[in-house]
């Protein structure tokens, strides 16, 4: 049993680095900036939401949304100045 | 079997003391190979836990009198599922259930999270095995669950009476569930502090977590409740006892935290606070662990005196005084991104809920720690009684519940007064209108309960207004039928519909809460075979007395019929059993329940001559308190299931937002 944990945990240690999955910071970073702007758009999306239903009024609409909104659009270049990935 | 234990947990705090030091190196630039090697090491550490407690359920099963924990918590004649559930009827099977629940909280973390967040993953690894390598070294060295005895005897002690009960077959588990994933948010909030990523990262990461920590504390709290009322035979379910205490402060702390986290989401407000609220929930978790296996307190539920209080001591210390230095000295990169523009705004709401949540929290931790301070400075040993908690549990409950009602009717930053007065109108006309009916009730009859129920009316009116106006939205949005758009309006928000429906569960238990806290009808009868008393309206027959002999315990009972009016009502059969191995005795209270209230019979005593002296409880609405807990229970599941992936085309982003950005 032991031999099996030890075998297990080591085992990456042994490997040769190149042989390992490489990161891939702007993969990451690419993924984190597109569940930012998902979040983002969800809460303009619920923004617009309150709105019709009343709980936001025009003046306070207009003034979170653009905020959001101007959010949105730096994630989204953001998210295109990392590329593909 | 011993053996196998002792290695199996050695082993574990091996790999989980590599596993933090591993994941510490992998931080290092060009050691990738480290943080693979330190995933390993945590699901080899849920392997070995998984064995040791395995181990430990087949030594309860298979009576392995030679362990200690088995001969002290089992017997031969006791049920199997009483056998699995004696693991955690003493203070080692407990730590090794939380020990076990890490790993396996911690393997899934990491398989969530190995890719999403894997700048976070290092440290987030770290803490988690930290704690584990805590765990297992308490397990291996100081409270070991595998020690044996030098002589083996025939038969174990049995398992304590009032454990032997269906709800503490649950209970225990379910709060643990909710004690134990806490250590992931925890996780996640030290490693965000420890890299700097203090973005909204790490609160994705951890709000479903939270959630889940959240429902599974409720579930045990309820649970537990269920199982006093049923087991301790006194008549009530909560009685503000240091380890129902232990367990409600978290789940207070986390509700204060699933709120709070949404004025960050919202508005970039609150963000140290919400860091704090993370560290202190987990850090009153592992108080909770702590008052309960410490000795410190006495308590039904306590497990006596041991040599873990110094141990737990400096694991709080090290846990409360690590991060709070972090936070503190990432002040600059937590400052919030808005502030508080009125006070008529959902974040204000949210601020005063919180702070009613932590001021009900320390007056408890207060209440709960008194008795020890005092015993500790004077040498006298007093009880802080129920009283202190009610006076300062029922204003802060009863604010709590109207803000329930007020935070929907808000709107976010700011509040107009045309606004306000819109919002306002229908449930406050409804509050209103409920007073003079309530007249028809007793509820009046106490003023506080005729208050809470106004209120209650206030809160479920709001609660309607908000789905009737998002229906109305959904409906002409898409020409979709009214449960149609019912079904879309959660299906598309399910965190803020499914916390609705929380919130209605709340109304629900305030209402149980009240009904049975301030209607009670008690008395004691003495009665011989076929004679009747009378408590409150109801009378009671002792229609028939029985005992009866098993292997494993002596019962006695009595058939009491109970009329109300002249009309039968009930038929009631209290006992009382004598276990046989530990000769112990416990009651077995009989309760008839109906939506409008319980009738409770205990069976005090039941003399050679078939004289049954009974106490007898008439208590109102406590149905309710059970069915808030389906509901609260469902609205959790709702707010915590997953949505689909929210990822969108860029035709179905909100108008104009990916259009700007590629112009």
């Amino acid at each position: 049993m032991s031999v099996a944990v030890v075998a297990l945990v080591a085992w990456p240690l042994l490997r040769r680095e190149e042989a390992l999955p490489a990161p891939a910071p702007a993969a990451d970073e690419r993924r984190q900036v597109q569940e930012e702007l998902d979040r983002t758009l969800a809460a303009i999306n619920e923004m617009e939401f309150d709105r019709r239903a009343g709980n936001l009024s025009e003046e306070d609409h207009a003034r979170l949304d653009a905020e959001e909104r101007a959010r949105a659009v730096e994630l989204i270049r953001r998210r295109d100045e990392l590329g593909e990935g | 079997m011993s053996l196998l234990g002792r290695a199996t947990l050695l082993l574990a705090l091996a790999a989980a003391v590599y596993a933090v030091v591993a994941a510490l190196t992998s931080r290092t630039r060009g050691r990738r190979g480290w943080q693979e090697s330190a995933e390993r090491a945590v699901y080899g550490f849920c392997a070995l836990m998984t064995i040791a407690i395995v181990t430990m359920w087949a030594a309860l099963l298979t009576d392995q009198w030679d362990l200690r924990y088995v001969t002290g918590y089992s017997s031969s004649t006791l049920g199997a599922r009483w056998k699995l559930s004696a693991l955690w009827a003493s203070q080692p099977g407990s730590l090794l259930l939380w020990a076990w629940l890490l790993s396996v909280f911690a393997t899934v973390a990491v398989l969530l999270n190995r890719r999403r967040h894997r700048e976070l993953m290092p440290v987030a690894v770290a803490v988690l095995m930290g704690i584990g390598a805590f765990f297992a070294f308490m397990l291996a060295f100081v409270t070991s669950p595998f020690e044996t005895l030098a002589v083996v005897p025939a038969n174990g002690s049995d398992l304590n009476p009032l454990l032997q009960n269906e709800y503490m077959v649950a209970h225990p588990p379910m709060l643990y569930l909710g004690y134990v994933a806490l250590a992931v948010p925890f996780s996640f909030a030290v490693s965000a502090l420890v890299t700097r990523r203090l973005d909204a990262t790490w609160i994705a990461a951890v709000r479903r977590w939270t959630i889940f920590a959240w429902l599974f504390l409720g579930i045990g709290i309820l649970l537990g409740a269920r199982w006093a009322y049923e087991e301790l035979g006194w008549g009530g379910y909560w009685a503000w006892d240091p380890v129902e205490n232990a367990a409600f402060m978290p789940w207070l702390l986390a509700t204060a935290f699933l709120h709070s986290v949404m004025v960050q989401e919202r508005r970039g407000m609150l963000r140290v606070w919400n860091m704090v609220l993370v560290v202190l929930t987990f850090v009153f978790a592992v108080f909770g662990t702590f008052l309960t296996r410490s000795g410190i307190v006495a308590s039904v539920h306590a497990f006596g005196e041991s040599t873990l209080g110094p141990f737990f001591l400096a694991f709080i210390v090290i846990a409360l005084v690590g991060p709070l230095a972090l936070i503190v000295s990432r002040l600059p990169l937590l400052r919030s991104r808005h502030s508080l523009e009125s006070f008529a705004s959902r974040e204000a709401v949210f601020l005063f809920n919180n702070l009613l949540l932590i001021g009900l929290t320390f007056a408890t931790l207060w209440g709960t720690l008194y008795p020890v301070l005092t015993e500790a400075v004077t040498g006298d040993r007093i009880t802080v009684g129920q009283g202190f908690y009610n006076t300062i549990a029922l204003p802060i409950g009863v604010a709590l519940l109207a803000l329930t009602g007020v935070g929907p009717l808000i709107p976010w930053r700011k509040a107009s007064l045309a606004q306000l007065k819109r919002r306002f109108t229908w449930p406050l006309a409804a509050a209103a209108a409920a007073a003079p009916l309530l007249l028809l009730t007793d509820a009046w009859d106490r003023w506080v309960v005729g208050a809470i129920a106004c209120i209650a009316v206030f809160v479920l009116v709001s609660i309607a207004g908000e789905f009737w106006r998002g229906m109305k939205v959904r409906h002409a949005l898409g020409g979709v039928s009214w449960p149609g758009a019912l079904g879309q309006l959660v299906a598309r928000n399910r965190r803020r519909y499914g916390g609705y429906i929380v919130h209605v569960g709340v109304v629900v238990l305030f209402i149980g809460l009240a009904g049975s806290r301030a209607f009670v009808t008690e008395g004691s009868l003495v009665l011989s075979p076929g004679e009747r008393g009378t408590v409150g309206e109801r009378t009671f027959v002792l229609e028939d007395t029985s005992r009866a002999v098993d292997p494993h315990k002596m019962s006695t009972a009595v058939r009491l019929g109970v009329y109300k009016d002249g009309e039968r009502e009930a038929t009631l059969a209290p006992g009382r059993n004598l276990y046989l191995a530990s000769q112990q005795p416990s009651t077995e209270v009989a309760i008839d329940s109906s939506p409008t209230r319980d009738v409770y019979a205990v069976l005090v005593k039941l003399d050679e001559r078939g004289q049954a002296v009974l106490s007898i409880f008439v208590n109102p609405l406590v149905m309710w308190l059970w069915i808030s807990g389906l509901i609260i229970v469902g609205g959790g599941v709702v707010a915590a299931w997953p949505a689909r992936r929210t990822a969108r085309a860029p035709a179905e982003a909100p108008e104009g937002a990916e259009r700007r950005a590629t112009a």
